[in-house]
């Protein structure tokens, strides 16, 4: 068992060691009981599980108490909305404190830290790190909410929601840098979401939020639709 | 000998056992055999569940903080037995009185009474 759920696994098997503990101890009792009654052992036995329940109800009767259930049917906003926004404020976050940190330490004299060319080597590999983090973040928590969903096997509804809401964010964001915004002159960075008009017609932040929910949809879809055969077979 | 009664039609059961259950261990402590046998006897055997579906009810209202268990030794055999918590002892309460209200209400309403106050 991976480390990481090895709490999770644990807690889980208190709950159901001391579920089955009980029932065996409940068993024995009706069996008991259905001997004093004149059954022979046999008869007791097979008496006793007809009334402790069938396997079915049981585990049923387990699985839909409260603590059992996951966030995921819990607090569907919680998990699909909530938490991606949060995760993608921390990514990017991150990729904006790289951006910051790299333009102090090898573009002191620069009023803002875009332009290519300028860097090379390590200075470059820095950048282009945050860059990936900024761009990949959008991406790598849209699969994270296809792959949630796709494995509890939630309806699509909250898991679209959360994709739709991650895209948009995703392709309105904007980052702006100046170093004279502020007095001191150790530079302000600052994000907005805002759709800019494009020659083309279609707004370029809507481009970059359709391609978004295009590479996070259609990998849910697929393992979606992948998990529904394992299934059905 | 007698056959198992049968089951009490589920649609009609959501949040009885947690309201029998609250007001047996109200009275004393019990372990899960005893609460089934309680039930089955105090109501005449009209309510009965299977009979292992009692312990994830007790553990929810465990998990809840509306009851607590203690593991205890009798002849031999180690138990859990349950308690009502003074939280529990409200929700039995609540309970009680949201059913009475209802019983009530279906009552009037297979006489052919008026109509009763609204149901909390």
């Amino acid at each position: 068992m991976a480390k990481p759920f090895h709490e999770l696994r644990e807690r889980l098997l208190r709950h159901v060691r001391r579920y089955l503990t009980e029932l065996s101890d409940h068993l024995a009792d009706l069996r008991t009981e259905e001997e004093r009654a004149g059954r022979s052992r046999a008869d007791a036995e097979s008496a006793a599980f007809v009334r402790l329940g069938g396997i079915d109800d049981l585990a049923k009767a387990m699985i839909e108490q409260r603590q059992f259930r996951s966030w995921s049917v819990r607090a569907p906003w919680a998990v699909f909305g909530l938490t991606p926004l949060l995760l993608l404020a921390g990514a990017w976050f991150v990729a904006l404190l790289i951006l910051w940190s790299g333009w102090q330490i090898f573009l002191p004299g620069a009023d803002t830290p875009f332009g290519a060319g300028r860097v090379s080597g390590f200075a470059n590999l820095y950048f282009q790190a945050g860059k990936a983090i900024y761009f990949g973040a959008p991406l790598f928590v849209g699969w994270g909410i296809g792959l949630i969903a796709v494995r509890q096997r939630l309806k699509a509804l909250w898991p679209m929601v959360g994709l739709v809401l991650i895209a948009w964010m995703g392709g309105t964001s904007q980052v702006q840098a100046s170093r004279t915004a502020v007095l001191g002159g150790v530079g302000h960075i600052r994000m907005r979401f805002a759709m800019e008009t494009s020659v083309q017609g279609l707004p370029d932040g809507l481009m970059h939020a359709l391609v978004i929910l295009s590479l996070t949809v259609l990998p849910y879809l697929i393992w979606r639709l992948q998990k529904a055969r394992s299934l059905s077979v | 000998m007698s056959m198992p009664a049968r089951e009490t039609n589920p649609n009609f059961m959501n949040g009885v056992p947690e309201l029998l259950i609250l007001r047996l261990l109200q009275q004393e402590e019990m372990y899960g055999y005893e609460i089934v046998q309680a039930i089955r006897s105090r109501t005449g055997v009209v309510v009965t569940v299977g009979e292992g579906v009692v312990y994830p009810v007790l553990h929810g209202l465990e998990q809840d903080g509306a009851l607590t268990s203690r593991r205890k030794t009798v002849n031999g055999r180690s138990r859990v037995y349950y308690t009502v918590t003074p939280a529990g002892a409200r929700r039995l309460a609540d309970l009680s009185q949201t059913w009475t209200n209802l019983a009530a209400a279906i009552q009037m309403m297979l006489t052919g009474g008026q109509h009763g106050e609204a149901i909390p």
